[in-house]
């Protein structure tokens, strides 16, 4: 049966007004919630899509944050066979090569034929998940994928370049892919089948090894986009900046 | 004195005719009955057990008022008159022959008067019969309504019953003519046909055999309809009645049943044939195809799939088709692959309740359609979105996938702040709902509604990011736990709040409140309309600036069918000044606005002509109106955009009944 093994991380839900902490190098986790990351998500749905049509276990691994029990079961739900929750992650982010590392250690032992990753999260700061995992667990690696399709040992992977190129590439398994979309949007899964699903499935708990939160990169300050001098920002409700631009529209005579 | 004589023409020289008539009577009711039982039992053969026999006198009561007085016929002039007078001249024939029997075997009481009385009503009834008969024929074969069915087992029914009554009264009539009886003008009809037998100058001796030939062609006539009446058009006089006594009595409209649980605890999503409850089908059998339901639904109008009767009817034709082949059993039939009931069929509802309000015989189309669509949603077959809209509401509790905190950001420009009520105690809580809450369109509405309850003093709070959705429409979207998640966190929410009554400004918010939220205690709960009135009788809320507006008003479905409010929005229009003209489809007539049962959420399909756009035609039709006056947050949106769409943005405006009241203020 073809193994595959998807990471699926939650990050700060940008629907929140994100506001930076005291130190200026950070941001307030405080008020923030988080969400899946969404290209994880599409790992998730390419994993399952791969499970409907040829068979496969799917084992969904997440380190711990607010949430993430409801993430997993939600990904059971969908048809993921195996739910694991990283623990021991501190308050601080792990970098992500130190995340890789446990992560590699965990995998391996699992000897998954495929091992999807959403190809960025927005709060990545420290590089990559996926071809840090992928050098780690030496096995080639693929980003920006929006489709996959597995043939006897190899897979099928579809990525797409600037200027409206597609290419389709044959990859050697086991291999770590990170997934850009997948070929179909991420599935709609009812609360009653989630809600079922946290009595009938559980969630294993790995403890992760220690975990490093400085790498080389120093963060020297966070902030929210500054309006550049030449730039005129409107200001108002949704009301007034409308009546503005449509003053300014008229003024250029547009309309 | 005149008096009845049993079988009066009949020759007995081989025995008393009565052995004939009873005879081929019993014979042709036990036909009947055991054909029907044939029917019958399939019902609860392949559909799911479901108690429905509490609660008998008021099954009893139902029987009375929708088979017999049949309220719900009435309901339609034409249609009505028509239906009443062929199904009450039956009644009284069925009676007068029922009296014949008692007459002719256990007590004589038909003589004198009485019997005169007796032919009087009964002729009067023919006469009544034909009006229907007439009625009937020019509907069925000139005026042609599209809503029927123009299929040949009709026009059957219509001959046979016009043969019954017509071999009657002929019969009698040539009684008339050979006898003569002195009561005979008590027959009017009958006695008027007599003079024409009369006048031909056949001998009595003709006319008593031509008696005899159609008082045979009678009882023939009488006993094949009673033989055919299982599988024609006429099995609605039994499954009719047998669907209005099993109707629900449990539940108030407004309310959805849960999700039901199978015989192995697992809960039914229903796709199949045996997965709808015995009494779902019988609504299919009991269809009386009269089109009712076709002709109110706002999605089959707009020219969406669904169409209420068709939906029925599919029931009816799954279950035949079980019946052609019953070697193999087969009662697991998909549902969904029926084109009357196909997927886009269940998505089209906009549950207004106008088809169950129309229904002469309580048939339940929309717990059939949500508990189709929640296995439609268990299995992820909705559109993107709606499946957006759920993902949000699962995700942040309101379907704008915005922040909670953001909920209440419209109350920022009120200083002193509004009461949060999760942290003090209010007199009033206002259950805001969605879309006031968070479309930036609406948010004047909101503040004017809440600068109206500071200036009349009421002491009134919201919860904040307490609040989520109320789940109405979610519940009838078929996401049954998403409802359950969202009922939680409003009744936690409101379990932290101390208040008297909950207000609400939106229709849908109030039905779930009222008719399904388990709240611990007796809850009082009021539209704005409603508390609007409240203050206006109090005395409390005085205008000193009357509007002179014409206008009319739009029923929301969710306040009006669904709860039965339609005179407070009313009142407080009548109160500002304003002169309300009614449209043609007012109060439980009302269009929907299309926006209900989750439609705002989905993808609009391959629409027509909207409700929304529909019902603005048809209130600038009204003579010199000036402003159509909503009382829903959705059908501000709903019919700005209509108004725009129709070109009709100079002749009406839509406002909302707050907007009303701060001008007259």
């Amino acid at each position: 049966m073809t193994e595959i093994v998807v990471i699926a991380r939650l990050v700060p839900d940008l629907v929140e007004e994100l506001e930076i902490a005291p130190s200026g190098t950070a941001l307030d986790l405080s008020w923030l919630r988080v969400i899946i990351n969404e290209f994880d998500n599409h790992a998730i749905e390419q994993a399952i899509i791969l499970k409907e049509r040829s068979g496969a276990t799917v084992t969904i691994i997440s380190p711990e944050a607010e949430g993430v029990e409801d993430m997993l079961f939600t990904t059971a739900a969908k048809g993921a066979d195996r739910l694991i929750k990283l623990t021991g992650i501190g308050e601080e982010k792990p970098t992500n090569l130190s995340l890789a590392q446990t992560l590699a250690t965990m995998i391996k032992e699992m000897n998954p034929d495929l091992v999807l990753n959403g190809v960025q999260a927005h709060d990545d700061i420290t590089g990559d998940l996926a071809p840090q995992l992928a050098q780690l667990l030496d096995m080639p690696y693929v980003g920006y994928i929006s489709g996959v399709s597995l043939d006897g040992g190899k897979a099928k992977a579809y990525k797409e370049y600037p200027g409206g190129i597609l290419a389709e590439m044959e990859i050697n398994l086991p291999a770590v892919l990170g997934i850009q979309s997948s070929e179909e949007p991420p599935r709609y899964v009812a609360i009653s089948k989630v809600r079922q699903m946290m009595n009938s499935t559980s969630i294993e708990e790995i403890q992760s090894s220690e975990l490093e939160t400085e790498s080389g990169v120093v963060i020297k300050r966070m902030y929210l986009p500054e309006a550049a001098e030449r730039a005129e920002m409107l200001e108002g409700d949704e009301k007034e900046v409308a009546t503005k631009i449509t003053s300014i529209l008229q003024d250029l005579g547009l309309l | 004195m005149p008096e009845r004589i049993d079988y009066w023409g009949i020759p007995h020289q081989w025995g008393s005719p009565s052995i004939l008539v009873y005879s081929v009577m019993f014979l042709a009711g036990a036909i009947l009955i055991f054909r029907f039982y044939l029917r019958a039992r399939l019902w609860w053969k392949v559909g799911r057990p479901e108690s429905r026999w509490n609660k008998l006198h008021i099954r009893l009561y139902n029987l009375i008022k929708y088979s017999i007085v049949q309220t719900r016929v009435l309901r339609q002039k034409y249609p009505g008159i028509m239906h009443i007078a062929l199904a009450w001249s039956f009644f009284i024939f069925f009676l007068g022959t029922a009296l014949a029997t008692i007459d002719s075997h256990f007590f004589k009481f038909l003589n004198g008067t009485v019997f005169s009385l007796y032919k009087l009503t009964l002729d009067l009834f023919t006469v009544v019969f034909i009006v229907g008969a007439i009625l009937a024929i020019y509907r069925r074969y000139v005026t042609k309504p599209e809503r029927l069915t123009y299929q040949p087992q009709f026009t059957w029914s219509l001959i046979l019953l016009t043969v019954i009554v017509f071999s009657g009264i002929t019969t009698e009539s040539l009684r008339l003519a050979v006898e003569q009886p002195i009561n005979g003008v008590w027959s009017p009809l009958g006695w008027l046909i007599a003079q024409a037998f009369l006048f031909t100058g056949a001998s009595e001796m003709t006319l008593t055999n031509w008696h005899l030939g159609i008082w045979l062609g009678h009882l023939l006539t009488a006993a094949f309809t009673v033989i055919t009446l299982p599988v024609g058009s006429l099995l609605h006089i039994l499954t009719g009645p047998v669907n209005i006594f099993f109707s629900e009595l449990d539940r108030p409209m407004g309310q959805l049943p849960p999700t039901p649980t199978g015989r192995d605890g697992q809960p039914v999503y229903v796709s199949m044939l045996n997965e709808l409850t015995w009494k779902q089908i019988l609504n299919g059998d009991a269809c009386t195809e009269c089109g009712r339901c076709q002709d109110i639904c706002p999605a089959y109008g707009a020219g969406l799939p669904l169409n209420p009767k068709d939906l029925i009817l599919g029931i009816r034709e799954m279950l035949e088709e079980t019946k052609a082949s019953p070697k193999e059993n087969r009662y697991d039939r998909s549902l969904l692959e029926n084109p009357k009931l196909s997927k886009e069929v269940m998505w089209s509802c906009t549950t207004c309740a106008a088809c169950i309000t129309e229904c002469p015989i309580l048939v339940e189309h929309i717990d059939t359609i949500i508990e189709i669509r929640r296995h439609l949603v268990i299995e992820g077959m909705i559109d993107s979105e709606l499946q957006d809209a759920l993902t949000n509401l699962g995700q942040y509790g309101n379907s704008f996938g915005q922040s909670p905190r953001k909920r209440a950001q419209w109350t920022q420009e009120f200083d002193p702040p509004i009461k949060d009520a999760t942290r003090e105690p209010v007199k009033y809580l206002w259950f805001v709902g969605d879309y006031a809450s968070y479309n930036p369109a609406l948010a004047e509405m909101t503040t004017k509604t809440a600068t109206v309850f500071n200036q009349v003093g009421l002491d009134f709070g919201v919860m904040y990011k307490g609040e989520n959705h109320s789940g109405n429409d979610v519940r009838r979207v078929g996401e049954e736990g998403l409802y359950e998640m969202l009922v939680e966190k409003n009744l936690s929410a409101l379990d932290r709040c101390q208040y008297q009554t909950i207000i609400t400004t939106d229709p849908h918010t109030y039905n779930t409140l009222v008719n399904e939220y388990p709240f611990p205690e007796p809850q009082t709960i009021l539209h704005y309309s409603e508390l609007l009135a409240q203050l206006i009788r109090d005395g409390r809320l005085q205008f000193s600036n009357p509007l002179n507006y014409r206008v009319t008003f739009h029923d929301p479905c969710y306040l009006g069918r669904y709860n039965g409010v339609y005179d407070a929005p009313r009142f407080v229009i009548k109160s500002t000044g304003c002169e309300l003209v009614e449209m043609p489809r007012n109060r439980d007539l009302a269009l929907c606005c299309g926006a209900g049962g989750g439609r705002i959420w989905m993808e609009e399909g391959n629409i027509q002509e909207r409700p929304s756009e529909s019902r603005i035609r048809e209130a600038v039709k009204l003579d010199g109106i000036e402003h159509f006056i909503v009382s829903c947050p959705k059908d501000i949106t709903m019919y700005q955009d209509a108004v725009k769409t129709t070109g009709h943005e100079a002749d009406i405006s839509v406002k909302d009944l707050i907007e009303l009241v701060v001008e007259a203020l």
